[in-house]
């Protein structure tokens, strides 16, 4: 243990809004999502010039054509048609509520852990392993860092265990979040974070007029 | 705070996860009824119905969910005169005509207290506990013809002259409540003991009847002693007659009763054996209090 952390209520000590975190992460599976699904109409299945059998005579039901909706392999009138997306964009106000919620949720359940930086001596992921064993991270944990590049050793080691993951601060979602067990932050990304975050939360203008926010920690 | 209370409740419970989220509430009906469906569009415009008919419910019912009927809670009519019924409680009248009556035909012997047992050996009242009925009560029929001072034990007064009337020729007026148990053993005493149950205590009267039954104009039976007397005072200066010494009458007459006591002479407890002619006593300490409390 190294020392103290002082930690922004604002972020760190929000209402526990699951409802908030359910519509985060709904948004999350589903502004992705696609659905091919296409079934030709009428004008496109091929039409047999007719009548399958004589309308009288034969002792079967009338027909006019072999590709009715009543027909097996015959068309659907109302299928879907194409292509269709589900694309949405959440309010800015509730995906910066939904990262401080999760943010608190994992602060209150003794899941988050502030770590100096990520080097490690070896790149053995026994070692990386052998510690998360030792400190009781869970079996998932989540390593914020700073920056894109991590260093080597960390990198070989997380690549080699199951659940360990690495990611920047412009990676972070409640997705993630609530999906790793563990959540390891080193210094500079809590202050990036809560720079970000105090910035996006009390900020009111729109996003037209919005100057550029701060980049640099 | 109730975010305070939010994250003690975190503290303790499971760690939240992916499956762990419920799921969102349903939309609520301000929403529903703001955006309406197909089909109730659909029944707006028909051409039957009571909107295409000019028929419709009165202000406040929803014509489409009401389907061209009034709802159940307005066709079934409302009467409120007969609020209270249940809890009413009903006393059977005597008239001081009847009372005068009775002593002159020798019914009933005035040098002895009138109870409510002495007025139902007369067979005159049929009273029944099961339909509300507590007792008797007085009314004030035959006030000028009343010359007789008696003791009587009545449940119920209603006016200011039959009281009067009693207290001018030197009688006493308590009212007294007996719960429907003990009434049932008072109308029909020789009943009551040949079933062979021990005598019952009398309960308190209920809330709405504790007033009447403490108040001194009533003359009640938990009411102040002292209060009584100046009540009877009162009375006499008011009606214009003076009241009797009452160091004339005998022990017998001036015989009041325990609040927990139904019969005279007789205590809530014991057991009356009518064929070997005895009375059995409880013993037991327990008893004692119970019946005695």
């Amino acid at each position: 243990k190294l020392g103290i952390v002082d930690l922004h209520p604002s972020i760190w000590q929000t209402s526990p809004r699951l409802d908030i975190l359910y519509e985060n992460i709904e948004w999350q599976k589903t502004y992705k999502k696609i659905d091919w699904a296409y079934t030709p109409p009428h004008h496109e299945y091929p039409s047999m010039r007719g009548k399958p059998w004589p309308q009288k005579g034969t002792g079967r039901a009338r027909h006019k054509s072999k590709f009715d909706p009543q027909w097996k392999g015959g068309y659907k009138v109302h299928g879907p048609k194409g292509p269709t997306s589900f694309f949405y964009v959440l309010p800015k106000e509730k995906r910066v509520e939904g990262l401080c919620t999760a943010l608190t949720v994992k602060l209150h359940q003794n899941d988050v852990h502030f770590v100096d930086s990520l080097d490690l001596p070896t790149h053995q992921p026994t070692y990386l392993q052998e510690l998360a064993e030792d400190r009781f991270w869970g079996p998932s944990v989540l390593f914020v860092d700073d920056t894109d590049i991590m260093p080597h050793n960390i990198m070989f080691a997380s690549a080699k265990t199951e659940g360990f993951t690495l990611m920047p601060v412009y990676g972070l979602n409640v997705y993630s979040i609530l999906k790793h067990t563990t959540l390891v932050l080193t210094i500079r990304a809590l202050n990036k974070i809560e720079k970000k975050l105090l910035h996006a939360l009390h900020s009111c203008d729109n996003p037209k007029d919005q100057p550029a926010p701060p980049d640099e920690p | 705070m109730p975010i305070e209370r939010g994250l003690q409740y975190l503290r303790q419970m499971q760690r939240v996860t992916l499956k762990n989220l419920p799921m969102p509430l349903e939309k609520t009906l301000k929403w529903q009824q703001a955006h309406p469906d197909e089909t109730k569009i659909k029944a707006i415009m028909s051409r039957k119905g009571p909107i295409s008919r000019s028929a419709l419910p009165p202000y406040g019912i929803d014509p489409i969910q009401a389907e061209g009927r009034l709802p159940w809670i307005l066709t079934v009519p409302k009467e409120p005169y007969y609020e209270g019924v249940e809890e009413a409680r009903q006393y059977l009248p005597i008239s001081l005509r009847t009372l005068q009556r009775l002593i002159d035909l020798r019914r009933i012997n005035p040098e002895k207290p009138i109870d409510l047992p002495v007025l139902c050996n007369t067979k005159l009242f049929s009273i029944q506990p099961d339909q509300r009925q507590f007792g008797l009560q007085l009314t004030d029929e035959g006030a000028d013809l009343f010359s007789t001072p008696i003791n009587l034990e009545i449940q119920w007064v209603a006016s200011e002259l039959a009281i009067a009337a009693i207290e001018r020729c030197g009688g006493v007026l308590t009212t007294r409540y007996f719960d429907p148990i003990s009434l049932s053993a008072l109308i029909d005493a020789k009943k009551f003991f040949e079933r062979g149950e021990p005598i019952p205590r009398c309960d308190t009267p209920p809330i709405n009847a504790v007033e009447s039954y403490t108040d001194p104009k009533q003359r009640g039976y938990l009411a102040n002693p002292d209060s009584i007397r100046e009540e009877r005072q009162r009375l006499a200066q008011k009606y214009g007659y003076k009241l009797p010494d009452p160091s004339k009458f005998s022990s017998l007459f001036r015989l009041k009763k325990d609040p927990r006591q139904i019969f005279y002479g007789l205590e809530p407890g014991w057991l009356v054996n009518l064929k070997d002619q005895t009375i059995l006593k409880p013993t037991d300490a327990k008893f004692q209090t119970f019946y005695h409390s």
